[in-house]
């Protein structure tokens, strides 16, 4: 960098401090005192400054004097002597008492009468006892002593005859201090006097600069909250989620029969405290009962078993979103509406890379008239274009409790390939004319674990939920 | 969902038809089955349909493709023999176990493939279909070490004694259930019951004792056993019958000669089991037509039926569809239908845009809760993720509190035991394990939170927090409540701070907020609550309902 370039680069805190240099040599809690910068800035002004040769820095080796312990003491407390001569009159005191009334050691007052005596402050008269009396020469007598010690404690130069008495006295230390020195160089005198000096500042824009750490959505939240505006924008409305249900709408309204191993603790969690909830209207309640049983109100034969309410009430955490289908399906429907829920989910699994025990699951389902198998389809379709971006699709059969006929829907992702993206199927009548729907319902439901974890560039599915500050830090805007 | 493991030659075999990968995928869809794994000849393949049982063997497989291509079609026809072997119910086994029923196969080559299949199929329906033994439990044995005619009877737990399947010495029935490892897995099905069932030969010999173990006598099948015994006991016949069924099915695909058993009751009743019965359902086929929304002709919807194992008759515009019994997964129509859809093929199908007069919207409450997060990224807080599930440790001990908790009842480990109550134990424990990153550090959650609520039609109460956390050596109460009046200001939440002890907060530098949206509390950490998350850091924290 040329000279004009380098002078045009300073910044403002190392122009106040070139110009503080410019009269005489600093340091650098002087240079902050006089420019009026705080010491951190002095200090950052003056390392910049000698990177570009304006200025220089010099250790000094300077002596400087502190006070011992027993200096600090005599300063807070007062000098022996000074103490003595308090407690002191011209009736006169014995040792013992004046000892004790000025609160001397037998060292402290050996010092102290040895000095008041040179200076004639006291005398020592004789009688049963050897007794201390003023002489009144003290009065109004101030001490340099005690003077010093102030002086000294506040940093102040230190007078070197007393200051040397003290120190033999063990009030006072010396220390060798370096300090250091900041004086302008000859470059700096020619870039003060220079035109460029009193122009703008312009920067070194190629120089690293402090990181800021901005506030920020957590990442798997923007991804929902995306998949959220996407099926909004596809004419789906929004249930909400419960995380605790009644065994009810987790499995009887959907027609899984209660001695169903699905329903075993093995697969699903279930609730110490509290136990058991209650259950909706009576009306809805039989409704479903008689569809286990016999079939109810539809064709079908049904389950044959006796349907026990005590086990409908019992209380899990959420196994799976379609459970808020449930729900929205027992308080009642609106004709024709597209439904979505996101349901914090879980169940029994151990937490590793591929496994969550508590996740969000994406599930919902079409009222409408004249729905069917092949608008399932095409509904699903839709999801893999406009949700996974996906190229491809392709139907597999599958079987859930809930729906027949049931399908799972796997999408091409350019970069994934084929991934098993949604199960779906139309409510089995059982459940659906049980509640009054006579047209079918198309229910699905979507695993958007792969999919999140592929838009936040993640291989290990615990990063979901990351517990790292760092990453979250780092990690990028989820665009959509 | 069960997963069956089979020989691609024997696979093949039993179908009559080689098939390429491509063909084997696409014919695996008429069983709902996934090739999971290909290992040299191995095939693993995931059956979906968990009500099917007669699909769960290389045997069930190879029935339903072998029509589905072409090669068969209509109900599956067994020829049944008589035998003159009677099986007994006795009066005193009701209370147990109180049903079985029974089959003999004769003149079957026991291959090494063929016993492979056999026990992945019992273990399968027992499991499964038998909900692990307890409803339907299968027993398989060399006919001809069997002697007269068979007692099924209970016997007295101390008295009886037999050697169980691979053992050498004779146990009495509860030292089986002590010692044997089938006996421990299986013992709680019979354990405290007076007597434990018995099946024994008319000369003393025991077969086994359901549903736990086979004597080591006539429960051992090996590749020199040429006829077999099969029975199935349980509690109700529907069920078990069906387990017999499927195994005799599986063993006369194999080239068995089935014979029939006469299975006496202790109530009179005579049955002579397996019966391969058939059940009728009506289908129309306009119904057909209105789900699928496929322009199929009654012709081809009875050419689908009668390729995936149906037999049709019409009856005027409708079908009479006839089905094997043991097809339980048939209870409505739509059962029907799905088969039919399934067998014209699913990705043959062009997929429909539906047309509805709709318009979306998100929860109010969600967009609300969006909105808080923005006030918080505007505060320059970084948001975090926690779990809901969380241990009483975190919720309770670390700090100070004895709050009852929604309580899991079978929690895998004690870190995730209870549903959190609180976002701020959550956001600490977030806290200690980011020690070495930049600080200050400035966190927050949106999330749910539970309390128990004996008023609440759940039993929980469940509410939207916001949850902050600042560690930061300067930080200080001025600074957690000028927060806590920016959320709340561009919130529009009008709230009141009281000055309540929270027992892991600071005495003086902390209080409860009251809002009209619920509770909360503000605060600088207590030195003691935040060296429980093994933190020095300062730190201030603010919980607040959202939410409810």
């Amino acid at each position: 960098m040329d000279l004009k370039a380098k002078i045009r680069s300073l910044s403002d805190i190392e122009k106040k401090t070139l110009k503080v240099l410019s009269r005489e040599e600093k340091e650098i809690s002087e240079i902050s005192k006089e420019s009026g910068l705080n010491i951190d800035s002095a200090r950052r002004a003056v390392a910049w400054l000698e990177q570009k040769g304006f200025a220089k820095v010099d250790p000094v080796k300077t002596i400087k004097a502190g006070l011992t312990k027993e200096g600090k003491n005599a300063l807070s407390q007062g000098l022996p002597e000074q103490r003595m001569l308090d407690v002191l009159s011209e009736k006169g005191m014995n040792f013992d008492d004046t000892m004790k009334k000025a609160k001397l050691s037998h060292q402290e007052f050996n010092v102290a009468l040895g000095l008041n005596k040179r200076k004639n402050f006291v005398i020592i008269s004789k009688k049963e006892k050897p007794m201390l009396e003023l002489t009144g020469i003290s009065k109004g007598f101030e001490s340099e002593e005690q003077k010093e010690l102030e002086k000294i404690s506040s940093g102040e130069k230190p007078d070197s005859k007393i200051s040397k008495e003290l120190a033999s006295r063990g009030l006072i230390e010396e220390k060798e201090e370096i300090t250091r020195k900041v004086s302008i160089t000859k470059e700096g005198s020619s870039a003060i006097s220079s035109k460029e000096f009193s122009k703008e500042r312009s920067y070194n824009i190629h120089e690293k600069v402090p990181e800021l750490f901005i506030g920020k959505k957590q990442p798997y939240i923007q991804f929902l909250n995306n998949i959220r505006k996407k099926l909004v924008a596809l004419g789906f409305k929004e249930m909400p989620e419960r995380l605790v249900n009644q065994e009810f709408y987790n499995f009887d309204v959907l027609f899984q029969p209660q001695n169903h191993p699905a329903r075993t603790w093995t697969d699903t969690y279930q609730l110490k405290n509290p136990k058991t909830g209650k259950l909706p209207k009576q009306e809805r309640v039989n409704a479903i009962k008689h569809a286990h049983e016999h079939g109810g109100k539809t064709i079908s034969k049904g389950w044959g078993y006796n349907w026990s309410d005590e086990i409908a009430a019992k209380l899990m955490p959420t196994a799976h979103g379609t459970a808020a289908d449930a729900r929205q399906m027992i308080e009642g429907v609106e004709y024709p509406r597209k439904y979505f829920v996101i349901n914090r989910c879980f169940r029994p699994d151990v937490l590793d890379a591929t496994h969550l025990i508590e996740f969000n699951q994406l599930d919902g389902f079409i009222v409408g008239e004249g729905l069917s198998f092949r608008s399932l389809l095409g509904v699903l379709k839709d999801f893999a274009t406009e949700i996974a971006g996906a190229t491809d699709v392709k139907f597999f059969p599958d079987y859930y409790p809930f729906t027949e006929p049931s399908v799972q829907l796997s999408a091409k992702h350019p970069d994934l390939g084929w991934v098993e993206f949604a199960g779906a199927g139309i409510f089995r009548p059982e459940i659906t004319e049980s509640l009054g729907i006579k047209e079918p319902v198309l229910a699905w439901g979507m695993g958007v674990d792969r999919l999140a974890m592929f838009k936040l560039g993640i291989k290990d599915i615990r990063k979901l939920f990351s517990d790292d500050l760092t990453w979250l830090r780092k990690s990028k805007m989820v665009i959509d | 969902m069960p997963t069956i493991e089979a020989s691609k030659k024997d696979l093949e075999k039993l179908i009559g038809k080689k098939f390429s990968a491509k063909e084997l995928d696409e014919a695996l869809m008429f069983i709902k089955g996934e090739l999971d794994k290909v290992e040299g000849d191995v095939l693993t393949i995931d059956v979906k349909e968990t009500n099917r049982p007669d699909l769960w063997s290389a045997e069930g497989i190879a029935r339903e493709i072998k029509s589905r291509v072409g090669l068969e079609n209509g109900v599956p026809r067994f020829k049944v023999g008589k035998s003159n072997l009677v099986v007994s119910i006795e009066k005193n086994v009701k209370e147990v176990r109180p049903y079985t029923v029974a089959a003999v196969v004769k003149g079957i080559k026991i291959t090494e493939e063929l016993i492979k299949q056999l026990v992945q199929l019992q273990e399968k329906v027992d499991g499964t279909h038998g909900r692990k033994r307890k409803e339907s439990a299968t027993g398989i044995y060399d006919y001809d070490k069997i002697k007269g005619n068979i007692r099924y009877y209970g016997a007295d737990p101390r008295k009886k004694k037999f050697i169980p399947l691979e053992y050498k010495v004779e146990m009495d029935l509860d030292e089986i259930l002590e010692t044997h490892p089938k006996g421990k897995e299986y013992a709680h099905l019979l354990k405290g019951k007076k007597v434990y069932p018995i099946f024994e030969d008319s000369e003393g010999n025991v077969l086994s004792m359901p549903p736990v173990i086979n004597s080591n006598y006539s429960g051992k099948i090996t590749e020199n056993t040429k006829n077999l015994f099969v029975e199935v006991s349980g509690f109700q016949l529907e069920t078990i019958l069906v387990g017999l069924q499927v195994m005799v099915m599986a063993l006369a695909d194999r080239g068995g000669k089935v014979e029939s058993v006469t299975v006496l009751d202790s109530n009179g009743k005579k049955i002579v089991t397996p019966g391969f019965s058939t059940e009728k359902i009506n289908l129309d086929p306009d119904y057909v037509r209105k789900i699928s929304d496929l322009e199929l002709t009654d012709k081809q919807i009875i050419s689908l039926l009668e390729k995936a194992r149906y037999n049709v008759k019409t009856k005027g515009k409708k079908f009479e569809v006839e089905y094997p019994s043991y097809r339980k997964d048939i209870i409505h129509p739509v059962d029907v239908v799905e088969d039919i859809i399934i067998g014209y093929g699913y990705n043959n199908i062009e997929p429909k845009k539906i047309e509805l007069n709709v318009v979306g919207e998100e929860l109010p409450e969600r967009l609300f809760l969006d909105k808080a997060r923005d006030v918080c990224v505007g505060l320059g807080l970084q948001e975090v993720l926690t779990f809901n599930l969380t241990s009483k440790e975190k919720q309770t001990n670390k700090i100070l509190s004895k709050e009852e908790l929604v309580e899991i009842s079978n929690p895998v480990s004690s870190n995730w035991e209870v549903m959190r109550k609180k976002l701020v134990p959550e956001l600490l424990d977030f806290l200690s394990k980011n020690k070495h990153a930049e600080y200050p550090q400035r966190i927050f959650e949106i999330g749910t939170t539970l309390a128990i609520d004996a008023k609440k039609e759940e039993g929980v109460d469940q509410s939207y927090n916001l949850g902050i956390a600042i560690s930061d050596p300067r930080a200080n109460f001025t600074l957690a409540k000028s927060i806590l009046d920016a959320v709340c200001n561009n919130l529009n939440i009008e709230y009141s701070l009281k000055e309540i002890g929270v027992d892991f907060l600071e005495k003086g530098k902390s209080g409860e907020i009251k809002t009209s949206k619920g509770k909360g509390f503000i605060g600088e950490m207590d030195k003691q609550a935040l060296s429980n998350f093994g933190l020095s850091t300062k730190t201030i924290v603010i919980e607040l309902e959202l939410v409810r």
